[in-house]
């Protein structure tokens, strides 16, 4: 009986002891899985470009400030002291730059003139050539679980955030085997007086483990469980892995959706920078806020996160890490945090859909959610922040203007740097940052006379046959179709213009004389023009795809004007700059891919026409001097019945592309001219862009011909007009009556006006 | 070098230069526009006009000294966006896609680079030079 009952009392032990010893290995193992799976899951950050200041590069001091304040830099009106300060007077700006990469914190005093930068110099009044901003973080592709991190190593966080961190949360780090039965019994005592959880006692590596099983309850059992899985991370790793583990692990804010792990992340979150350049109360507040990240945040509750600051001080002060003069002086600091750059997945929603098209023809959606990688983009966040600002405020002036029926009005905006194809920004709604429907990707709709410029360049390039004043047909038009249908295009003035020169049939936009021009090139000739500009859709055999009918996304119809503006020069459009690893190495870098698509005289030829849409076109109105420093061209579209409102301009390098319609295809009051070109305008007021200075092709020659004819005329004559053609392509002929008024082509006089009026019309 | 600078020197305005067709060239002329080290050394020379460039330059053509052609390309684009009329920038570039094995991008960069109004006589001369290696 006596053995039975041993037995029975051995067995029992035995399988709690089995039934134990699984239990501790599941454990092991989850906790294994956990902190070598999800902690080193980084989602890859997308980042701005980093603004590059240059010794004679071109920024206005009111684009350098925009930056500095998206960018959370704070103005002062005494000198910039502290990293994220700067300092304004008329033509200089001193900026105490946070420091990014191998650029270090510092102030930079720069001077500025012509919408230049004049010179930079240091703090001790060396010059120097070339500064840059650190980036702006503009979103990430997180996971399901949306935890964000930076992951840091030992090297990269300060010896005194450790020592600070240590004295505030587990002194005894270094000499515990995870768990310390003093701070156990201590808590012990409190808890059981008060008849509940009142203080944790928990070490660094508890905290750890309590973070990887993601429960908040607060029960003796998860204690003890909790206490297993500490001792079971001291046994598998080094001291210096649990603190670098508990370091990018922690749990330190929450924004929006957004988790925000880790004091790498922390600090770039609240301060804008690297945690290695953070001033001392600055690590104070993050370490500060461990103790309750909702209770002590700075952004809620910014009087109970200073009085915890200042305790965390205090702690330290008394551990001899600083002194009583340096307490008090870090003290009297204010909290200074940044606003968050973004509150949901990305501040750019239309633009990120762009990268992460543009990253998928390179990478899977793991790689991105968990690698940790580093997207640098071409965004430009001032140049965003214009084009925003311009479509939101147009809406609101076109609704003062047309009333409630624009209410729904929808529209895109995407702005590219015509020389390389990069996309700097995009917007695809009217209300920006409300992640929808991107119109600016998916929004295809009928372009209207956007298409009339690819065929005239289609016309063009046969040279032998098509100048600027060659005559075109106006006159009705009757197309007949399958069956007894015939279709009759008709003109935006209901009008026809019988025989127009071809410069006036686009700068006018006529219909008639394009759908012939056309049918005459053929519908081979037309693709062939439409493919070199990278249009990858075939054309239809119906002419009125010839005046609009055809279907483009706002994203896919800039792309073929960027070829244009280019001088004929092609690059696929990229919002991506570079893909770096976690560990700042290039993994992917997207290089400039220029291919030159057509010869640069009949873009010469095409850009003069486009360039009078702003003398005479649908945007005229602008003064000589801007038209002449900003190098103009661009072409306005309306399609049928007013339901689609475009404009495409460049000016400088940047092109921008407007679409504004309703999502239900209704009819508008607007026209590309009152519509889409408003934007346009208000974006470029605030751009203000500055262009270079592009050689003429050799071959091309001015002369003087009669805007109705064509024919050869003279400056004296009326109605003339001075045109490039391409040299051996001019007219030839002379009528009578014009003989009297055209100057002799070889008096020096005349040769000498000439040259002048070339040089006006080649800039 | 001397046969390179008779034929250009024979030309009177800076606007010539861009006129010139390299593919009329005697055949010795030719011969040496082809010796492709010989270029990069000339190339190698050609400074740029703004400090900012210079120092950039200095950076890419160390890059590619160590044959680390991606990170030179991407530090000389990087001086593009800062300088769109620095010629030295766009010879660089030529000659480096052209070891990349991108003949067409080459010859493209080039051709970019000829658009260039604040060009030299000297700078246009080797920029005519590349963008004819497609031919």
């Amino acid at each position: 009986m006596k053995l039975s009952l041993r037995l029975i009392l051995f067995s029992s032990l035995t399988i709690l002891l089995v039934i134990c010893i699984a239990y501790v290995s599941i454990l092991d193992s989850r906790v294994i899985n956990k902190l070598e799976g999800v902690l080193w899951t980084v989602p890859a950050k997308v980042y701005a470009r980093p603004l590059e200041l240059a010794e004679g590069g071109n920024i206005n001091i009111g684009q350098l400030k925009k930056e500095l304040e998206i960018l959370s830099y704070e103005q002062t009106k005494k000198m910039p002291d502290n990293p994220g300060e700067f300092s304004l007077n008329q033509n200089s700006a001193s900026i105490f730059i946070r420091g990014f990469k191998s650029q270090e914190p510092g102030f930079y005093k720069l001077q500025f003139e012509k919408g230049r930068i004049k010179s930079i110099k240091r703090q001790d009044g060396i010059s120097i050539d070339l500064i840059q901003l650190e980036p702006l973080s503009i979103g990430g592709m997180f996971p399901s679980h949306l935890q964000d991190r930076i992951l840091l190593n030992l090297s990269q966080v300060p010896t005194d955030f450790q020592e600070m961190l240590l004295i505030v949360e587990d002194k005894n780090f270094y000499n515990h085997r995870g768990i310390s039965l003093k701070s156990i019994t201590r808590a012990f005592i409190r808890n059981t007086r008060a008849l509940g959880i009142e203080e944790g006692g928990s070490t660094i590596t508890q905290q750890l483990a309590k973070s990887l099983f993601f429960s908040p309850e607060q029960t003796i059992r998860r204690k003890i469980k909790e206490a297993i899985a500490a001792l079971l991370i001291e046994i598998h790793y080094t001291k210096e892995e649990i603190l670098l583990a508990y370091i990018n692990d922690v749990f330190v804010a929450q924004a929006g959706r957004r988790a925000i792990h880790g004091f790498g992340l922390a600090s770039q979150f609240f301060f804008g920078t690297d945690l290695k350049n953070l001033t001392l109360d600055q690590k104070a507040l993050l370490v500060g806020m461990l103790k309750g990240p909702s209770l002590y945040s700075p952004k809620k509750n910014p009087d109970r996160a200073r009085a915890r600051r200042d305790l965390v001080l205090t702690l330290v002060k008394n551990d001899s890490l600083i002194s009583e003069e340096e307490y008090l002086e870090l003290k009297d600091r204010p909290l200074k945090i940044i606003p968050p750059t973004f509150k949901s997945l990305s501040k750019y929603p239309a633009f990120n859909d762009i990268v992460t098209l543009d990253l998928r023809k390179n990478f899977d959606d793991s790689d991105l959610r968990t690698k940790g990688l580093r997207i640098i983009t071409n965004l430009d966040p001032v140049v965003q922040d214009y084009l925003e600002e311009s479509i939101r405020k147009t809406k609101a002036k076109l609704e003062k203007r047309y009333g409630s029926q624009l209410n729904e009005l929808e529209g895109a905006g995407i702005v590219v740097d015509s020389f390389s194809g990069e996309v700097v920004a995009a917007v695809g709604s009217t209300k920006p940052n409300i992640y929808g429907f991107n119109r600016a990707i998916n929004a295809v709709r009928p372009i209207g006379s956007l298409i009339k410029p690819f065929i005239y360049l289609s016309a063009l390039q046969q040279y032998g046959k098509y100048n600027l004043s060659t005559l075109l047909d106006d006159s009705k038009l009757s197309v007949p179709l399958s069956g007894d249908n015939v279709w009759e295009p008709n003109n935006f003035d209901k009008k026809f213009h019988g025989d127009v020169p071809l410069h006036l049939a686009l700068s006018e936009s006529y219909n008639v004389a394009t759908t012939r021009l056309g049918m005459e090139l053929g519908y081979s000739a037309v693709q062939e023009t439409f493919t070199k500009l990278g249009i990858k859709k075939r054309i239809s055999n119906y002419p009125s795809i010839f005046v609009g009918s055809f279907e483009m996304s706002p994203l896919q119809a800039i792309q073929a004007y960027q070829t244009i503006a280019s001088e004929g020069f092609f690059s696929p459009l990229n919002s991506i700059r570079s893909v770096e690893s976690s560990e700042d190495v290039l993994s992917l870098s997207y290089p400039y891919k220029v291919e030159q698509r057509f010869r640069s005289e009949p873009i010469y030829l095409l850009k003069f026409v486009l360039k009078q849409t702003f003398i005479s076109g649908t945007a005229r109105g602008y003064p000589l001097k801007v038209l002449e420093k900003w190098k103009v061209g661009g072409k306005t579209g309306t399609s049928d019945e007013q339901r689609d409102s475009w404009f495409v301009g460049y000016a400088g390098n940047y092109l921008m592309l407007v679409w504004l319609g309703f999502d239900d295809n209704r009819k508008s009051p607007l026209t590309g001219r009152s519509g889409a070109l408003q934007v346009w305008k208000s974006f470029m007021s605030k751009l203000d862009p500055l262009s270079y200075e592009v050689r003429r092709p050799s071959r091309i020659k001015y002369e003087w011909v009669d805007v109705k004819d064509g024919l050869l005329s003279g400056q004296k004559c009326k109605g003339s007009i001075f045109i490039p053609f391409i040299e051996g392509t001019e007219p030839e002929i002379i009528p009578q009556n014009r003989k009297k008024c055209r100057i002799n082509k070889e008096s020096y006089t005349s040769k000498v006006i000439n040259k002048i009026k070339e040089a006006i019309e080649a800039k | 070098m001397s046969l390179i600078m008779g034929c250009a020197s024979s030309s009177k305005k800076e606007t010539d230069f861009y006129d010139l067709e390299v593919e009329k060239f005697s055949s010795s002329v030719k011969s040496l526009l082809t010796d492709l080290e010989f270029l990069k050394k000339e190339i190698l020379k050609v400074n740029a006009n703004k400090p900012s460039i210079q120092r950039i330059l200095i950076e890419a053509d160390n890059l590619w000294m160590k044959k680390d052609l991606k990170q030179a390309s991407s530090t000389l684009e990087r001086g593009l966006r800062i300088a769109k009329d620095e010629s030295s920038l766009y010879l660089r570039l030529a000659h480096l896609r052209l070891e990349q094995g991108l003949v067409k991008e080459s010859s493209a960069f080039a051709e970019r680079g000829l658009l260039n109004k604040g060009a030299s006589s000297w700078e246009l001369l080797l920029l005519k030079i590349y963008s004819a290696q497609k031919n």
